[in-house]
C-alpha cells in the first residue's frame, strides 16, 4: 500500500450468521463437549450483508457511502473501524482509525466530563499525554465550560454529544469513519463540526462518511459509493453517485424497471443522449478551451416517445472528482413543453473561467423529480489551458492594484 | 489471535486499563458515605457472621494455632477476590457492549480491568489482616508470621488462575447468558468444597476429603493462607499443584477468549 493510500478494501464481504434462538451455539454442552466452540463458523448460510467491496481512499480524500437502509453501509464502516472482521477480503488501514458512530458511547455517567474525555480519548487510541495536551481544546470546542468537572449524568443531551464529538475529532486520525453524526448540536455547533471536518480534510485525514443526507454527501465528499443490498452499485464522483441513487429512488417510487447497463451510465432510455461534446464558438468540437474564452456543451438527443416532464442538466468535475459546477434547465427556470424525435440543446458559457486542468462532463436528461431517462457520467472531457498554472478550479479575470510604487507590473510579452 | 498477541494488546493498552481501573474504583463509591471502606466492610461483615456462627453457635474444631476469625479471614480474602472477579467477568463484556460495538475498544481490556480492580480491593483489605495478626500476636494468641513476605509470590499462581478464569467466563458469558446463574451456583458449591472455613484434615477421610483435595482451588487458597497467616512455607508439591492449576486456567481462558474474540462485538 503506497504512502498516499489511507485505506484499502479488497474484495471485502461480510456474512452474519443467522442465529438460532439460543445464539451461535445450540447449547453450552454442545459448545464445550462436541467442540462447536473450536470449529470455524460454517461459511455457508447466514446473511450476506456486504459483498465484493473494493475501495481505495487516499489521504485527504472523503468518500460518501449512500444507499437505502439495510444496504450494508454501517457494516462497511464497522469493518473499516475494525469492530467487525470481514468474512472474506482484506481491510488495510494506514494509520489510526477513529469512529464517530455513537458520540459519547463510552461515557460513564458517574464520573466527570473531564475524566470521561480522557478515557474516551484513550479508547480512541491517544496516549494519556496526548489527551491531556488536547484537553483545553476539547473543553473549548465542546463549549461545556464549567460543567466539565461535573458527572456527565448531569449533562444535557446536547452537551453529551458535543463533548463526544470534540474528543473524537480532537486528534487528527489518519482515517475517520462517520455514521450520520457529522453535524450535532445546535446550528452554531453544527457549523463548527463541519468546519472541523474541513480542517481534518486539509490535514490529510481520509474520511468515510455514511449519511442519508445526500446534500451533505455532495457537499463534503469527493467520491461516493452507492450500495444496494450489500453490493456496490456505483462508485464515482459524489454528484454522480448521489444522482444515481436519487434516480433509483425516483424510479422505484414510479414502479419502473431500471436499465442498469453500466456503472457510468443509466436511465430508462425514454430519452437518449446521442452525443455530448464540448464545442467552441464556431460550433466545432474541441478538446481544449483557453481560460476565459467562450465554450459550449452540446447535447444531442432522441426522444423515443413524447415527453412533457424533462430536465436537461450538465455537471463539470475535475479529474480528482471535485465537483466544479452543475446546472440544469429546471434550476435556470426553463419550462418543459414537449420533447419528441431528435434535437439538440446547447449550454453556452460566454467565458469559461476555469483554472487550468482536465475536466469531465456529466450530462443528463431526467424527469423533474429525478427519474433518469439517460444519465451519463464523465461522458466527455476537455482541457483548460492558461498562461499561469493557477491552482484550484475557478480562475476568474482579475488584476492587481497596488496603492503605491511598491511593485511593478509584469513586463509585456512575459 | 494467539496468547502472545493478547498480552501485546494488554501491554499496549496499559494506560487505558489504568484509567479504567481508576474509573471503576471511583465510580463504584461515588456518592457513598464510606467510600473505599465498603471494600473492607464486605469481608469484615462476612468475617463477623462466620466468626459468630463457627465459634459460638457451632464451634468449629479447627486445629490451628491461630484465632479462628483470623483463620477465616485469611481464607476469605483470596476467595472473595476470585469470586468477585468471576461474578463481574460474567457481565463485564455485556455491560461494556456499547464500547465494543461503537468504539473500537479491544475486548481483552475489560477482563483485565475486572481482575485489576478486584486486586486493588483485595490489596486494600490485606492491611486489615496484618493489623489483626499484629494485635493477636501482641496479645500472645499467635506468632506473627514472617512468611507473609512470601505473599506476593504466593499470589502469582492465584492471580494467573483468576485471570484465566475471568477471560474464560467473560467470553463465554457473551454467548451464553446463563453463565451468570450457573456461576452463582458453582461458586456457592465451590466455596464449601474449598478449605476456607475449615481445614482439609477435618473432612472425614474418603470421598469427601478426596473431593476437597482434588478441588483445584484448594492448593491456591492453602498457599495463600500458609504464608499469610500460618507462618509455614508450603510444600513444593503444593506450589507445583498451584502452578499447574494456574497454567491450565490461563491457557484455557486465553484459548477460549482468543477463539471467540472476533465474535464478541457482533454478539454482545
Amino acid at each position: 500500500m503506497s504512502d498516499a493510500t489511507a485505506l484499502r478494501l479488497s474484495g471485502v464481504s461480510k456474512r452474519y450468521p443467522m442465529r438460532p434462538q439460543k445464539g451461535r451455539f445450540h447449547s453450552l454442552k454442545g459448545a464445550l463437549l462436541r467442540g462447536e466452540l473450536w470449529r470455524r463458523e460454517r461459511e455457508k448460510g447466514g446473511f450476506l450483508a456486504l459483498e465484493g467491496v473494493n475501495l481505495e481512499i487516499e489521504k485527504g480524500e472523503t468518500v460518501g457511502v449512500i444507499g437505502p437502509n439495510g444496504s450494508g453501509k454501517s457494516t462497511l464502516l464497522k469493518l473499516v473501524a475494525g469492530i467487525l472482521k470481514p468474512t472474506t477480503g482484506t481491510v488495510e488501514v494506514n494509520g489510526r482509525v477513529t469512529a464517530l458512530i455513537e458520540l459519547g458511547a463510552g461515557f460513564h455517567p458517574e464520573i466527570s466530563g473531564r475524566e470521561n474525555a480522557v478515557i474516551n480519548g484513550m479508547m480512541l487510541g491517544l496516549s494519556r499525554a496526548d489527551v491531556m495536551r488536547r484537553l483545553p481544546w476539547i473543553i473549548e470546542f465542546s463549549g461545556v465550560g464549567q460543567f466539565i468537572d461535573q458527572p456527565v449524568k448531569t449533562f444535557s443531551s446536547g452537551m453529551y454529544v458535543r463533548l463526544g464529538f470534540a474528543v473524537a475529532v480532537a486528534a487528527e486520525p489518519e482515517v475517520l469513519v462517520v455514521d450520520e453524526v457529522l453535524a450535532v448540536g445546535d446550528q452554531a455547533f453544527a457549523h463548527r463540526c463541519l468546519d472541523r471536518i474541513a480542517a481534518l480534510q486539509r490535514h490529510g485525514t481520509a474520511i468515510l462518511l455514511v449519511s442519508h443526507d445526500l446534500a451533505l454527501v455532495e457537499h463534503l465528499a469527493n467520491r461516493a459509493l452507492y450500495l444496494r443490498a450489500g453490493s456496490p452499485v456505483a462508485y464515482g464522483t459524489a454528484a454522480s453517485s448521489v444522482a444515481r441513487y436519487r434516480s433509483d429512488v425516483a424510479s422505484q417510487e414510479a414502479g419502473q424497471q431500471l436499465d442498469t447497463t453500466s456503472g457510468r451510465r443509466w436511465g430508462n432510455r425514454a430519452v437518449v443522449l446521442d452525443v455530448v461534446e464540448v464545442v467552441d464558438v464556431t460550433g466545432r468540437v474541441t478538446g481544449t478551451v483557453r481560460n476565459g474564452e467562450p465554450a459550449a456543451i452540446r447535447l444531442a438527443y432522441t426522444a423515443h416517445e413524447e415527453q412533457t416532464d424533462f430536465v436537461f442538466g450538465v455537471a463539470i468535475s475535475r479529474e480528482d472528482g471535485t465537483h466544479v459546477y452543475g446546472t440544469n434547465t429546471d434550476l435556470d427556470g426553463w419550462r418543459p413543453q414537449s420533447l419528441a424525435g431528435t434535437g439538440e440543446v446547447r449550454i453556452e458559457f460566454p467565458a469559461l473561467e476555469l483554472a487550468p486542468g482536465r475536466y469531465f462532463v456529466d450530462a443528463a436528461v431526467h424527469a423533474k423529480e429525478g427519474l433518469a431517462y439517460d444519465y451519463a457520467c464523465e461522458v466527455c472531457s476537455f482541457l483548460v489551458t492558461a498562461p499561469v498554472g493557477w491552482p484550484g478550479s475557478y480562475a476568474p479575470r482579475h488584476r492587481w492594484l497596488p496603492s503605491g510604487p511598491a511593485m511593478l507590473p509584469p513586463l509585456e510579452g512575459e | 489471535m494467539r496468547p502472545p498477541a493478547l498480552l501485546v494488546t494488554l501491554h499496549r493498552q496499559r494506560g487505558l486499563i489504568g484509567v479504567l481501573v481508576g474509573r471503576e474504583l471511583k465510580a463504584r463509591y461515588r456518592g457513598t458515605l464510606f467510600g473505599y471502606f465498603w471494600s473492607l466492610l464486605n469481608p469484615l461483615l462476612l468475617l463477623g457472621v462466620y466468626s459468630i456462627v463457627f465459634t459460638l453457635v457451632i464451634p468449629a474444631r479447627v486445629p490451628t494455632h491461630v484465632p479462628y476469625p483470623l483463620f477465616l479471614f485469611a481464607g476469605l480474602l483470596p476467595w472473595l477476590f476470585a469470586s468477585g472477579a468471576m461474578f463481574d467477568a460474567a457481565i463485564v463484556l455485556l455491560d461494556n457492549g456499547p464500547l465494543l460495538k461503537k468504539v473500537m475498544c479491544p475486548p481483552e481490556v475489560f477482563p483485565a480491568v475486572t481482575v485489576l480492580s478486584h486486586l486493588v480491593h483485595h490489596l486494600l483489605a490485606v492491611p486489615v489482616l496484618v493489623a489483626g495478626m499484629a494485635a493477636a500476636a501482641f496479645a500472645g494468641a499467635m506468632r506473627f508470621p514472617v512468611t507473609i513476605a512470601l505473599l506476593p509470590l504466593a499470589m502469582v499462581p492465584w492471580l494467573i488462575a483468576v485471570s484465566g478464569l475471568v477471560l474464560l467466563i467473560s467470553a463465554l458469558a457473551v454467548h451464553f447468558r446463563d453463565i451468570k446463574d450457573l456461576l452463582h451456583n458453582i461458586l456457592n458449591l465451590l466455596f464449601f468444597l474449598t478449605p476456607i472455613i475449615y481445614v482439609p484434615e477435618l473432612v472425614p477421610a474418603g470421598f469427601l476429603r478426596r473431593a476437597v483435595l482434588a478441588n483445584p482451588l484448594t492448593p491456591l487458597v492453602e498457599l495463600y493462607r500458609d504464608v499469610a497467616l500460618l507462618g509455614t512455607v508450603p510444600k513444593l508439591a503444593t506450589w507445583g499443584w498451584a502452578v499447574l492449576v494456574a497454567v491450565v486456567c490461563w491457557t484455557l481462558g486465553v484459548g477460549v477468549f482468543s477463539r471467540l474474540r472476533e465474535t464478541l462485538a457482533e454478539t454482545v
